[in-house]
């Protein structure tokens, strides 16, 4: 034995020396060299013991959302920060540190954090470790198909190259619900509390620009809607803030509402703003100004809500589920039905599309939007999917060429624009080409199909006047006939401009053709006998 | 002036339409009740519209003096009215609702108007409702784009050089029409100085350009619309330029035909399209009709005083509010830069007589110039000379040294040639001709002279009239490289265009830029963008000065931000050298300066005291290096290179005739000393020029098939191989086999979800009429997009169904006459890849269903493809690939069905490649009618598909492998081409791949890496030990948002060339590629980390760019065969290490050479080099 384990010992000794003697010779001949990797840490902790110390980012959706969102964050006990809503300069900062050949959208909110870290560092000079272990940015993510998927990736690139490495950016993903991010020593909690105080500022901030929108073009007074809406929006921030009882906060915000004066006998077109989420829920330099600048220009604006958005993301699931569930076996993967229980998952998600829809209402009436209609996901898929196949997905999938089609065969409003952030591959790569299909199919249908670059304003103005003079054209027509059935001349109806349904500034007429005006001349009754009646039929039914 | 219809007097009302437009100013005074034109003027405005307006209101105010103010009403239209109007208290009408009222008023039966304006292009189509009567007007406008506008005309008339007045009589005629790219102003403008160069007439030329440009407006601008009798051109270039009006009456009617429009054909073609008069009129007289429909109060005049206000003061005021800083803001911070700056004047050697002068001579022969330089032992800078290209480059090479020589022996002194080296286009020629010592490319001859001139350089910056080459270098090499394709942006001739348009000299373009005291914010990118913001910060009023200093601001955003495309400028280094004939304009190098500087604060920044001949002396420097190691020179000598003959021939027999447009050549042969002949061809506009006639062909053809067979490029087997029918399939059951099915039932009140139940039964077969009906079928399928990912697939599952082989048809390659046939049907832009597919679609409906008729066409909307990475969020196709089926039945469904008119069925259902049971049921359900098969069949079919597309990557990557093995074995080098599938179209990578297969490299594709984990595991294992990943096939670590599929590929074979030592990359990709994009990064992350070879060829579009890839190819071989010289060194070293190893165990252990290997094997020094020695 002792011999066999002397000449281990001493194979052991020269195998010791060959490798000192391997590395030594390495080293002389130059091969130590080896291959660097690389490698993305991907930072994403935000630890509860740094609560207190870290504000939290974020941003990206209307101004009204942003800043409700802003409230209801701060009444879970977050330091919450919006950034302001991106313009061209952070467009500039986007292009200078994003990727090539990024789509409009990634440049602007991605630039628009950049530009508020570098205004920390530069103006207020927080150093670049402050600002990594005090601020994180928070934002949704998706799982594709389209580049919504990666603006994660494409946040770290540039917060790699405008040097704020290690800067992190959270995210919780549309579709599998809002896991990511969490722990148990996780800051942010993403419980109940938190979904519902997010979804109330989320439908808060809708129900309010909905209004807005409504009232803004017919306001006697200019400027009372905006100062009025101000003023709700300051009570609802607080009552979130502080996790006040919301009904009293919106019952006053009625008041303010119903003050504002309105003249409904404007004959004015109604323009539906569709298209890409980003681009048309933006209300900055990513859109040109879009609304705003529409309403100028003298036409009412109906805008997508948020709402639509998450009961578009509710009939995803449904849709998905209700195709594989008689499939003779389960599939795995992110759609497939392995380990799910199909009919749970479609009880859920029913039940969040009432729940949502019931709270949507309940806030709807208490401030004062009346007459408003909730999509129904179905519809827009059912008459889309011919065109468009209700299998493709990534950024509004068919919805865009749903409600155009919607919005021409029920005559919901006089002008369709769809807008396209430059880039957007399911907008511009795709809906565009569907769409040029579906006004050959209804000639009658004003439609404007605008890419939106950042810059070369004046063109899309431009374009967009172009169209809006035949939509002028349309809503007068329309407002005529109206007017023509009722048998009621334009002099006449200046007496009657005081009547509720041309001065009430939350009443709405019952929906016959696109313009307003033409609705509310509608909604006058001819014989008063006939009022009585069909309210009388009104409350049976009721 | 023009004063038209009545009298003035007894009007007492009056609306005024005015028309802003780009170049000019129209204006009409119209009577309101008549709608009669009494008062119109049209001039041109150089730039001043306000002053133009003001004049014309001035006129008109005189002329209608006594109609009062508050009968006047104003309306303004046209891209230059926008800031006017408010001050007049005109309302702004947009122009094409302007020209639409006009139209629809003087001439109601027009069906469509095409308006060419100088910045924007228009067309308004009226149709009619059939079911209202309603007439509604389609309108379109190009959106920032210049392309077939009037701007691009009139640039490209200047480059062709023919006087107005000739142009205004040509005549358009198709006989002889060149390729003319109208897709881009600035491609269009190269397509015509390159056909200029090539000695095609003027006329052939413009011709070209208004085919183009006609052919543009129909494909693009319409939409996918066609347009409506009768056609009202409008619009300068149409009103003006015959020879355009004359190809749209060619051009329109072809449409008509071809999508079977129906117009009447006894009405002659000029009453059918015609040019009315006074068509510049119309916009403004519009603007009026348009008032008309407005409340009276709209549009009331307030007179002039506002806008001499706004002349005078206003627009300065608010051009400060959005104004950038002036390119300097004191006059000591312009001296101190001059100082450091102005580059030396160069004085010229002189010598003295019986001097005897020992020198080198480098040459740098471009296509636009050559020169050359006189260099002496020591390496100092004789004497330079500059020649602008004659076409003949030996030519221009003799005068060049004929002057060298006559000002060395003019001066009494001796000259004596040691060397001659070139570089540049002509470098080839003169290598055969003169024996040059030194043929090198023009990258690495930059390289070297800032070298030589500098040392230690990080960054060379190479700014030509041209292009932009962006050099990165590592240890006096190149590390990497950035060239501009054919964009324009950022280039020299960006500045000299602008200094054009003002009518300056470019040598005096600094000084007036840096009298600027504020510059226009100019957004970076695009020439033609450039050229229009220019116009629009005109209209703002901008000064030349402002606009100057503006433009040179631009420029290294353009080269930093758009063509280089890095952002952290301080990760390339801290000495950054400029060079290039740009430098010569300080202002250019003052925008320079100050944005590194801005982003690296201690950067060295040098200008090349001789910027423009930095090629030649990079060429004469490494002339010296080798002239000296070898010991000697091949050049011809001095007197033999002077008195060189050649003989030009132009005539019939040079004219080439690989294609219709048979373009005139010049070939110039010169003898070379061993008594062969050297030919030089030029004035080719295409590559096929290149070669005399068709023996060469065959000959270039036959060399290199030689080549490519000893090299495997194995995408292009993936391309041909993929398509083929290379697997049987199994017999379809019999109804007597029995199959295992299963129930699906919802159990009781749906609590527990679903219950399915296995039960067995026989195999359904379809009927034998049917199973007969399908043995007839022909299928076509697209060869496009996702087919490349799954065309096995397709194959085996009709062919399974019982479809003959024969009977799918796949459509053919991607080409550029394809794409010329069939791609007009689109109404939107996207990348080419998607955009080719209508072409596909053409090819199969027009040519190989003419051959033989096709019962369907499939192209399935492909929503998820398979993959074989782990641990991914989803495996998701681009969703402009999946959806691309829908666009294309939308275009082809628009306004006739071409389907249905042909007879064939379109099926274009969704389909999942990552979950079977899902994709069974989509596919029986599309096919399930049109082929009468059973849900049995359709599943079986299903499963052989799989197997076709197994047995396809299983060979794929046995070739790759082998290919692996050999280049590692043999230390040499394979190219890994990362792109997306489609890639491997050799009509959509442009062959590019072929080029470095002859120059000796095995080109492998992803598809073709192997798969298998234990084998890729080598060379994963850190990853894998550090726990970074799970699994080889992995991404996280480098991309966690991983859903896409074929940008995840990519990603992982770009982390596996990163990993592999014998492998280098050649990255493609597609102007447009949404999904790559935010792949960028991370592969120049993943891959300059690791030190791999690497070339980008990135914005691959339709048009070939020959030129870029060939010195991108030149350029990549130079540092290939560097690396391989390393990977060879490396391999001897780790030879030595294990001979020094065995020799020192010989040492330690006295052992003869067979123990000794019996003690290796034990102690577990084995040969395994790169098992025990890192890499």
């Amino acid at each position: 034995m002792s011999t066999t384990t002397e000449i281990s010992g001493n194979e052991n000794a020269i195998a010791d020396e060959l490798r000192r003697y391997q590395e030594e010779q390495m080293q002389a001949l130059g091969l130590t060299a080896s291959r660097q990797q690389w490698f993305d840490p991907v930072p994403r902790q935000f630890l509860a013991k740094d609560k207190a110390s870290t504000t939290i980012l974020f941003g990206g959706l209307t101004m009204a959302h942003d800043y409700l969102i802003e409230g209801a964050l701060s009444g879970l006990g977050y330091n919450v920060k919006h950034l302001d809503c991106p313009d061209n300069e952070s467009l500039r900062y986007g292009k200078e540190f994003g990727n090539r050949g990024q789509c409009n959208p990634t440049y602007f909110t991605v630039g628009n954090l950049i530009k508020y870290l570098t205004y920390l560092r530069d103006v207020e000079g927080k150093s670049k470790e402050e600002i990594v272990a005090n601020y994180l940015f928070i934002t949704s993510g998706s799982c594709g198909p389209c580049r919504f998927g990666t603006y994660v990736t494409e946040y770290r690139k540039a917060l790699r190259d405008a040097g704020f490495d290690g800067f992190r950016v959270l995210l919780f993903q549309q579709q599998s619900g809002l896991k990511q991010a969490t722990g148990s020593d996780s800051a942010l909690k993403l419980d109940t509390a938190f979904f519902l105080s997010f979804l109330k500022a989320v439908l808060l901030g809708d129900i309010l620009n909905a209004i807005g929108y409504r009232i803004r073009p017919y306001e006697v007074e200019p400027g009372a809607t905006d100062a009025a809406l101000e003023r709700c929006k300051h009570r609802l921030y607080e009552a979130l803030r502080q996790r006040k009882w919301l009904i009293p906060a919106l019952l006053a915000c009625r008041r303010e509402l119903q003050a504002i004066r309105v003249d409904r006998t404007q004959a004015k077109p109604k323009v539906s703003v569709i298209g890409e989420f980003w681009a048309m829920t933006t209300e900055g330099d990513g859109n040109y100004q879009l609304q705003r600048f529409l309403e100028k220009e003298g036409a009412e604006v109906d805008v997508q809500l948020l709402t639509a958005w998450i009961l578009y993301l509710i009939w995803e699931g449904r849709y998905d589920t209700l195709k594989r569930m008689r499939l003779r076996g389960e599939d795995g993967g992110r759609y497939g039905l392995a380990g799910k229980n199909p009919v749970m998952r479609l009880r859920m998600l029913w039940a969040a599309d009432r729940v949502l829809r019931l709270m949507f209402y309940s806030y709807a009436k208490l401030l004062g939007l009346s007459g408003y209609h909730l999509p129904d996901m179905d519809e827009v898929a059912r008459v889309a999917h011919q065109h468009y196949n209700n299998h493709l997905r990534g950024g509004e999938g068919h919805m865009e060429v749903g409600k155009l089609i919607l919005n021409v065969v029920k005559r919901k409003v006089n002008m369709t624009i769809s807008v396209k952030p430059f880039g957007c591959m399911p907008s511009s790569g795709v809906s565009d080409g569907v769409q040029s299909l579906i006004t050959e199919k209804y000639p009658d249908a004003i439609f404007l199909p605008i890419e939106t670059t950042g810059d070369g304003a004046i063109n899309v103005y431009s374009r967009v006047q172009m169209m809006l003079f035949k939509a002028k054209q349309a809503a007068q027509k329309e407002f005529e006939e109206a007017l023509a059935q009722q048998g009621i001349t334009l002099e006449r109806l200046r007496n009657l401009a005081d009547r509720p349904a041309f001065a009430h500034p939350l009443k709405t007429s019952r929906h016959r053709v696109a313009c307003t005006a033409a609705n509310a001349v509608y909604s006058l009754r001819r014989f008063p006998w006939l009022s009585v009646r069909s309210s009388k039929e009104e409350m049976h039914s009721v | 002036m023009v004063l038209m219809a009545k009298e003035a007097a007894g009007q007492d009302s009056l609306i005024i339409g005015v028309d802003v437009g780009s170049t000019t100013v129209k204006a009409t005074v119209v009577d309101p009740d008549t709608r009669e034109i009494l008062w119109s003027d049209y001039q041109r405005h150089h730039t001043k519209q306000a002053e133009k307006v003001l004049e014309f209101l001035v006129a008109i105010g005189n002329q209608f003096a006594h109609v009062r103010r508050e009968n006047i009403r104003i309306f303004m239209t046209g891209s230059g009215a926008g800031p006017i109007a408010e001050h007049v208290g005109a309302k702004f009408v947009q122009e094409v609702n302007a020209v639409t009222m006009a139209v629809e008023q003087l001439h109601p039966d027009v069906g469509s108007v095409i308006e060419l304006g100088g910045q924007d292009a228009k067309i308004i189509i009226f149709k009619v409702n059939e079911e209202t009567g309603d007439k509604q007007a389609i309108t379109s406008m190009n959106d920032k784009c210049a392309s077939g506008t009037g701007a691009t005309i009139d640039k490209c008339m200047i480059k062709v050089g023919m006087p107005m007045e000739e142009v205004g009589r040509l005549h358009f005629d198709d006989s002889k029409l060149h390729h003319v790219a109208a897709k881009c102003g600035v491609f269009a403008e190269t397509d015509i100085v390159n056909l200029v160069k090539s000695g095609i007439p003027a006329a052939e030329i413009m011709c070209s350009l208004a085919d183009a440009i006609v052919m543009q407006n129909l494909s693009v601008l319409t939409r996918g619309n066609t347009l409506r009798h009768r056609v009202l051109l409008l619009g300068g270039p149409n009103t003006y330029l015959p020879f355009l009006q004359e190809c749209w009456r060619k051009r329109i009617p072809q449409t008509w035909e071809e999508r079977g429009y129906q117009y009447p054909r006894d009405v002659p073609v000029e009453e059918l399209i015609f040019v009315p008069e006074n068509s510049q009129y119309y916009a403004a007289y519009g603007a009026v009709m348009y008032g008309l429909h407005e409340q009276a109060e709209v549009g009331a005049y307030k007179g002039i005083e506002a806008l001499k206000a706004f002349i005078a003061h206003g627009r300065k005021a608010k051009l400060g509010e959005n104004a950038g800083p002036p390119l300097v803001r004191s006059v000591s911070e312009l001296e101190e830069f001059r100082r450091t700056y102005s580059i030396p004047p160069f004085t010229p050697a002189s010598f003295s007589p019986g001097q005897k002068v020992r020198a080198v001579i480098g040459l740098d022969g471009g296509s636009t110039s050559s020169k050359a330089v006189l260099v002496d032992e020591s390496g100092a800078i004789l004497l330079k000379e500059y020649q602008l290209s004659k076409g003949n480059p030996l030519e221009d090479t003799k005068e060049m040294l004929r002057r060298i020589r006559d000002k060395v022996t003019g001066e009494g002194a001796e000259l004596e040639i040691i060397g001659f080296g070139a570089t540049g286009y002509a470098a080839d020629v003169l290598e055969k001709t003169l024996r040059a010592d030194v043929n090198i490319v023009e990258t690495v001859a930059h390289m070297m002279s800032a070298v030589h001139q500098f040392g230690d350089v990080d960054v060379i910056c190479d700014i030509g009239g041209q292009d932009i080459k962006v050099l990165f270098l590592k240890n006096g090499d190149i590390r990497n490289f950035r060239l501009s394709n054919q964009c324009s942006a950022g280039n020299g001739m960006l500045l000299q265009a602008m200094a054009d348009q003002f009518g300056i000299p470019i040598q005096e373009y600094a000084e007036t830029a840096f009298k600027a005291e504020l510059t226009p914010k100019f957004s970076y990118g695009c020439a033609v963008f450039l050229d229009a913001d220019r116009v629009n910060f005109q209209k703002e009023g901008y000064s030349k000065e402002e606009l100057l200093a503006g433009l040179a601001l631009v420029l290294p955003k353009n080269v930093w931000q758009y063509v280089v495309q890095i952002p952290r400028m301080a990760e390339l280094g801290r000495t950054f050298v400029l060079q290039g004939g740009t430098q010569y304009n300080l202002a250019a190098v003052k925008a320079q300066v100050d944005y590194i500087r801005e982003r690296v604060p201690d950067a060295k920044v040098y200008v090349h005291p001789h910027p423009g001949e930095a090629g030649a002396i990079g060429a004469a420097m490494e002339t010296l290096r080798v002239v000296k190691r070898r010991g000697y020179s091949t050049f011809l000598g001095l007197d033999a290179a002077i008195g060189l003959s050649y003989i030009t021939r132009n005539d019939e027999s040079t004219r080439c005739t690989f294609c219709p447009n048979h373009c005139s050549r010049t070939f110039i042969d010169a003898k070379t000393p061993d008594g062969q002949t050297a030919r030089y061809i030029s004035g080719f506009s295409c590559e096929k020029g290149t070669v005399e006639d068709k023996e060469a062909v065959i000959r270039l053809t036959k060399q290199r098939q030689e080549l490519k067979k000893h090299y495997p490029n194995l995408v292009e087997y993936e391309a041909t191989r993929m398509f083929q029918h290379f697997y049987d399939p199994e017999p379809m059951p019999t109804a007597d086999e029995t199959v295992n099915d299963v129930r699906v039932t919802r159990r009781w009140l749906g609590l527990g979800g679903v219950r399915r139940k296995v039960y067995t039964r026989h195999f359904q077969r379809s009927s034998a009429e049917a199973a007969e009906r399908r043995s007839r079928m022909r299928i076509g399928i697209p060869r496009v997009l996702n087919i490349w990912s799954t065309a096995p697939f397709w194959r085996t599952y009709f062919e399974t169904l019982g479809i003959d082989k024969n009977n799918i048809v796949f459509s053919d390659y991607t080409s550029e006459e394809m794409w010329l046939e069939g791609g007009k049907y689109g109404s939107i832009d996207p990348c080419y890849p998607s955009k080719v597919a209508q072409a596909h679609i053409h090819n199969l409906l027009f040519k190989h269903h003419e051959r033989k008729p096709l019962d369907c066409i499939v192209f399935p909307c492909i929503t998820h493809i398979p993959t074989h990475l782990q641990n991914v969020m989803d495996s998701a196709s681009c969703p402009i690939v999946a959806g691309a089926p829908n666009v294309i039945k939308a275009a082809f469904t628009k306004e006739i069905d071409f389907f249905a008119t042909r007879g064939v069925t379109y099926l274009d259902p969704a389909v999942t490649f990552t979950e079977r049971h899902m994709m069974k049921k989509q596919l029986f359900e599309a096919f399930r009618d049109v082929l009468q098969i059973t849900e049995d069949e359709s599943d079986f079919a299903v499963e052989q598909g799989w197997r076709a597309m197994d047995l396809f990557d299983a060979e794929m990557q046995e070739r790759g492998k082998a290919i692996l093995e050999q280049v590692e074995a043999e230390n040499r080098l394979a190219i890994l081409m990362i792109g997306r599938p489609y890639h491997s179209d050799p009509g959509l990578n442009h062959g590019v791949l072929e080029e470095f297969q002859v120059l000796g490299y095995p080109i492998l594709s992803m598809r073709s890496i192997p798969k298998d984990e234990q084998w890729l595991r080598r060379f994963f294992r850190d990853d894998i030990e550090s726990g970074r990943v799970e699994h080889a096939l992995e991404v996280t670590d480098v991309w966690p948002e991983n859903f896409s599929s074929n940008s995840v590929q990519k990603v992982w074979a770009a982390k596996f060339a990163a990993r592999h030592p014998n492998v280098a990359v050649l990255d493609l990709s597609s102007f447009k590629c949404g999904h790559d994009a935010p792949t960028y990064g991370l592969i120049d992350k993943i891959i300059s980390t690791a030190g791999t070879p690497y070339s980008a060829l990135h914005d691959i579009d339709a048009n070939k760019p020959s030129g870029s890839i060939n010195i991108r190819v030149k350029t990549y071989a130079h540092s290939l065969s560097l690396h391989e010289e390393r990977l060879q060194d490396l391999a001897a070293k780790k030879a030595e290490l294990q001979k020094r190893i065995e020799q020192k165990r010989r040492e330690l252990l006295g052992l003869d050479t067979q123990e000794r290997t019996a003690v290796m094997e034990s102690t577990g020094f084995a040969q395994t080099g790169s098992e025990s020695i890192p890499l």
